[in-house]
């Protein structure tokens, strides 16, 4: 007999097992870890060319509404013919590159042909990113982000987006936040069908971009006029400009501009 | 806030701590020590603050008897460590500040999420908001101490002005290759400046 | 070996009555069987060498490559037991990796040293485990510059300007030594590489009668951006062309126009000799 009054008169162990106290105390709620944005990077857009593709993102990052870090940089190349654009949260943006830096580092591990052959390619990135991406929201702690990868691929361009809830998609032209509503209407306007892709050049294409990221940085509040932009092409490779700036900006016919109707003065 | 100039880095707060609106500590030094002459500027939670440096503190300490002397890059990707993977528990803003022979003065903002930025210098906390422009004009690379003091005397006294969680007194540490200097200012020094 | 089959040699964790390890000291037999590898320190950073053997004709020439990285700016080589030096260099990408995740710079080679050598010497404490039948030779360019190691089954490790372990090691190191002599400022990156080579011959020339291909790998701050690389293309068949000429040189040796053949790829090794029976080539 167990002499401990406490005992007495409760579901013996030996019959029952030992109460397990953790039910007692288990939350009314599943365990949850969703966070919220902090330091914020905004649009990534990008489209395919005839060659390869083009993606860019301007070097923000915004602390709310307070523009706090002009020189981000969101356009992360993995290998020689990948890069990665990322915008949302920016502590899970550097996570993400420190997820990549390994990716590639291990990758080089054993490999004799890691610089060409066995190079990484932007559809392993991207499976891999997308897999992290859905784990993490499955784990309900996702990683607050919208990404596009982009790169070229045994000659045929590479495109495709994942964001925060697994999500992917693929199109011939691509945009995550602000750029999805503003910037892909202009690109499909270059760059409808996939077949248009093939008869849209480079110079085209980049124009195109140029004139977008000048869209957003006149309407999207949390964006800034310095902005990278990157181009995968089959021939020339990797083309990274960074330190880019919107220009040949039009304001002069604000000066005509009286009142909000009526007024003339 | 932490300024990077020729010599080394000095880092800079005012002496406030507030409960609401009830003043806890007007004299508090939230200019922390975590190594020789690697500091911190805590903003945020106070308990969290020093419970992140007391952290790093403890690494660091580790970290020298292994490996010698750690840079600031080091010590700032601890402090990352800890408030990133911890992200959904803390509010603390962390501004690292150091200066090591190879790397010179160095500053590292970790902000709320847990992001790390090397900038040539920081600013952060409730009374930073009102000083952006101010500092964004005013900065200038490679400046002497004395600029530089002056500098951060000014930024922080429009902050403790126009902010009311700031106040009290403008504490600075000094940290360059002859080590550490203290510096303390009264209201009398920079509220008419 | 007298205190064979006392009983003392059976087991990790007991030592002989006079002290030792004697489960080490077998370790240490495995690497002096193994095949001769060689690391040089020069004057911005490390050259890595090793015979490899042909052990049959149906490996392919180039392939089962030896010398591993560590981390971008550590390489590693090692005689013994091959996948406990396999073993070894995971443990090592590990510790590289944990370093930097921790502490965001890379590992300096002396505390990865440092930390390879306790993972080692753990492994001559316990009944449970056998020591690593591997010594190794690593090292790479850091902040503090270039640094080399090598590091035994007991888990003792040292820093060298030239280190050499396996079969051919007292060969190597007697050339190492002279190197060192005459250099008393350090090789130039390029230099150590010929060098490495002609060493690596010269340790290969008492066990002649084996084919065996070259491998070299280099981590400099001037050549690779501090980077752990091997040696490809024209530097590696330069070489390659100067270690021959200086040991056939040297040797006066009776090297048949067979050695000569050209191999239409760089050859990474002697492009083809005539194995043990005297008639089948490899290429």
């Amino acid at each position: 007999m167990n002499h401990d009054p406490f005992h007495w008169g409760r579901p013996s162990d030996e019959q029952y097992g030992a109460y397990n106290n953790t039910i007692a105390n288990a939350s009314p709620y599943p365990k949850m870890n969703t966070q919220q944005p902090i330091v914020t990077g905004t649009s990534v857009i990008s489209m395919q060319y005839d060659n390869g593709v083009i993606i860019a993102a301007d070097n923000l990052g915004s602390y709310g509404s307070l523009l706090r870090f002009n020189d981000i940089e969101r356009l992360i190349c993995v290998g020689k013919n990948t890069v990665v654009g990322i915008s949302g949260d920016i502590s899970d943006m550097q996570h993400i590159e420190r997820l990549l830096d390994e990716m590639e580092m291990e990758n080089n591990y054993d490999n004799s042909c890691a610089d060409d052959e066995e190079s990484l390619r932007p559809s392993y990135v991207f499976e891999y990113l997308a897999a992290v991406m859905y784990q993490r929201r499955s784990k309900m702690n996702p990683l607050w982000n919208a990404l596009i990868v982009a790169g070229v691929e045994e000659g045929k361009q590479f495109l495709r987006y994942v964001n925060l809830l697994g999500v992917t998609y693929s199109s011939p032209t691509l945009a995550t936040g602000f750029g999805a509503h503003l910037a892909v209407p202009l690109l499909r306007r270059v760059v409808d069908h996939e077949s248009d892709i093939e008869k849209t050049n480079l110079e085209t294409a980049e124009k195109t971009i140029v004139e977008c990221m000048k869209v957003l940085y006149y309407r999207d509040a949390r964006s800034s006029r310095k902005y990278s932009l990157a181009i995968i092409d089959n021939d020339k490779g990797l083309i990274f400009k960074k330190n880019q700036e919107v220009s040949e900006m039009v304001w002069g016919f604000a000066k005509d501009i009286r009142g909000y109707g009526t007024q003339t003065v | 806030m932490a300024v990077t100039f020729a010599d080394g880095v000095i880092l800079g707060a005012d002496s406030r701590t507030t409960t609401g609106a009830y003043i806890a500590n007007r004299v508090t030094d939230k200019l922390t020590r975590v190594h020789d002459s690697i500091w911190c500027c805590r903003s945020g939670s106070a308990a969290d603050t020093q419970a992140v440096a007391d952290v790093v503190q403890h690494h660091l300490e580790l970290y020298t008897v292994q490996y010698g002397a750690p840079s600031t890059k080091t010590a700032a990707s601890i402090f990352r460590e800890i408030c990133y993977e911890n992200k959904d528990a803390l509010s603390a803003g962390i501004i690292v500040a150091g200066y090591d022979e190879r790397s010179k003065g160095e500053v590292y903002s970790i902000p709320l999420g847990g992001s790390l930025h090397k900038q040539p210098f920081a600013i952060a906390g409730s009374g930073s908001t009102f000083i952006y422009g101010y500092c964004d004009k005013n900065f200038k690379e490679n400046m002497t101490k004395e600029e530089t003091i002056t500098f951060m005397k000014n930024s922080l006294s429009q902050a403790i002005k126009w902010d009311g969680s700031s106040g009290g007194v403008i504490r600075m540490v000094v940290l360059t290759k002859e080590g550490v200097e203290r510096l303390i200012f009264y209201p009398e020094d920079y509220e008419k400046l | 070996m007298t205190s064979i089959g006392t009983g003392y040699d059976l087991s990790n964790s007991v030592f002989s009555p006079d002290g030792r390890n004697f489960q080490v000291e077998y370790a240490v037999k495995a690497v002096e069987n193994g095949t001769t590898s060689i690391g040089i320190k020069h004057q911005d950073g490390v050259v890595f060498a090793v015979e490899k053997l042909i052990t049959s004709k149906l490996l392919v020439p180039k392939k089962n490559v030896k010398i591993q990285t560590i981390d971008r700016h550590i390489g590693c080589v090692y005689s013994g037991l091959i996948p406990d030096g396999r073993h070894l260099v995971n443990r090592g990408r590990e510790e590289a990796l944990s370093f930097k995740q921790t502490y965001g710079t890379p590992i300096t080679v002396p505390s990865f040293a440092d930390r390879m050598g306790q993972y080692v010497q753990a492994h001559t404490l316990y009944n449970s485990v056998r020591p690593f039948g591997v010594t190794a030779i690593f090292g790479g360019v850091d902040e503090n510059g270039p640094h080399l190691y090598m590091l035994e089954p007991s888990g003792a490790y040292w820093g060298y300007k030239g280190a050499a372990t396996g079969k051919g090691r007292q060969t190597a190191k007697a050339e190492l030594e002279k190197l060192v002599d005459k250099n008393p400022d350090g090789l130039t990156a390029k230099e150590a590489v010929k060098q490495a080579a002609k060493i690596i011959y010269m340790a290969h020339e008492d066990n002649k009668e084996k084919d065996f291909e070259i491998e070299i790998s280099w981590c400099s701050a001037s050549e690779t951006k501090g980077l752990h690389k091997f040696v490809n293309g024209d530097i590696l068949k330069e070489a390659n062309e100067f270690a021959k000429k200086e040991v056939n040189g040297d040797q006066d040796s009776d090297s048949s126009s067979d050695d000569e053949v050209n191999d239409e790829e760089e050859a990474a090794a002697p492009s083809s000799t005539i194995d043990a029976e005297g008639d089948v080539q490899i290429n």
